[in-house]
């Protein structure tokens, strides 16, 4: 396991070489708990270091086996850790390709609204971009988990052992993430509009995700949408090849 | 088992009582051992010896195409022998120094 200090905290990363002559890099961003770099690292990390890039992964703060400080939590915290492994470890000249899943497209957004110049290319699996209405969702949604998962007692009696809700409930008890984050500072609608890179964003039949299309066509007239039938928010897991079978031929089409 | 193999075994051995610390476990680990109910690792933690595996042995096992081989959900059915065995095939290809 290789941990680094960036930004102030400690974070796990991993990263995948090129296969080849290297074409560019890519950061593979995961989403909010119980979700891990795992789930890029055995879908894509391969396959994209197949194309020439290099892969850079990371746990996001508060997840997997990175520091979980109490508090720290807004959107900019976030891009904040993303900044600094960037530019003080990974040390990335040039634009990179992100690769975002669920809150992690969200940073990816976020992080091109900072440096539209610094990224050659958005990849976002049932993700939105950092506006008002994403992060009312998403404020929504942590409520209702926070709720639903305060007895942490219950949580770890119930049976079968559902460790996927322990570990959500436990970084909602242990951090202000429910607080902080549906609160954050968001950039101006003008700065998402100025991202200018290409954008694909894949997205579950049966998700409620999907509903953020029209606005983020809206705000990205660039991006490209693709629903796949019969999956979830879970779609990155779920169905890896469909995954594959999308990024990979827009990826060296669209970008290269 | 073949010397290489017993080789193999025993550096990963050596990277999974580094990556467990305080919660490796107490028995051998043999190539029967599996990762997810004998050494209760999750996928996560089996993804993380990807930088370990990298320093001992470099370019010639490519972990990450073997993880890319797994299911995300299965992967911690893996055993240590599935494991070692594809290191040591990985390492079987590299041409030999001359």
């Amino acid at each position: 396991m290789s941990m680094v200090l960036a930004n102030g905290i400690e974070l796990h990363v991993e990263e995948v070489a090129p296969i080849g002559i290297q074409t560019g890099t890519a950061v593979l961003i995961h989403g909010m708990t119980p979700d891990s770099m795992a789930s890029w690292f055995l879908t894509l990390a391969h396959p994209l270091a197949e194309t020439g890039l290099r892969v850079l992964l990371y746990d996001l703060r508060g997840h997997g086996h990175s520091e979980r400080p109490p508090i720290g939590y807004s959107l900019s915290d976030f891009v904040g850790d993303l900044e600094a492994l960037l530019t003080e470890h990974w040390k990335v000249d040039g634009p990179v390709h992100l690769f975002g899943n669920s809150f992690g497209g969200t940073v990816a957004f976020a992080y091109a609204a900072r440096h539209p110049d610094n990224v050659a290319g958005i990849v976002a699996v049932e993700s939105a971009p950092p506006t008002a209405t994403w992060f009312a969702r998403m404020g929504r949604r942590l409520a209702w988990a926070a709720e639903s998962l305060a007895d942490a007692n219950a949580v770890a009696n119930s049976r079968p052992l559902d460790a996927r809700r322990i570990k959500a409930a436990s970084l909602l008890s242990q951090t202000s993430v429910g607080a902080e984050l549906p609160t954050s500072v968001l950039p101006a609608p003008e700065l998402i509009t100025e991202i200018r890179c290409p954008v694909l964003c894949l997205y579950g039949a049966e998700s409620k995700v999907k509903d953020s299309i029209a606005e983020t066509a809206r705000l990205l007239p660039q991006s490209r949408h693709v629903v796949v039938e019969g999956q979830r928010h879970t779609l990155l897991i779920k169905a890896p090849d469909q995954v594959r079978a999308h990024v990979l031929p827009w990826l060296s089409t669209s970008v290269h | 088992m073949p010397s290489d193999q017993t080789a193999v075994l025993a550096d990963i051995d050596a990277i999974l009582r580094g990556v467990l610390g305080d919660f490796g476990p107490d028995a051998e680990i043999t190539m029967g051992t599996t990762f997810r109910d004998d050494l209760g690792m999750e996928s996560l933690d089996v993804v993380s010896m990807a930088g370990r595996l990298q320093a001992r042995y470099g370019d010639s096992v490519n972990f990450a195409m073997f993880a890319s081989t797994l299911d995300v959900e299965s992967i911690a059915d893996l055993t240590v022998g599935q494991l070692v065995a594809f290191i040591t095939d990985s390492l079987d290809k590299v041409p030999a120094a001359s």
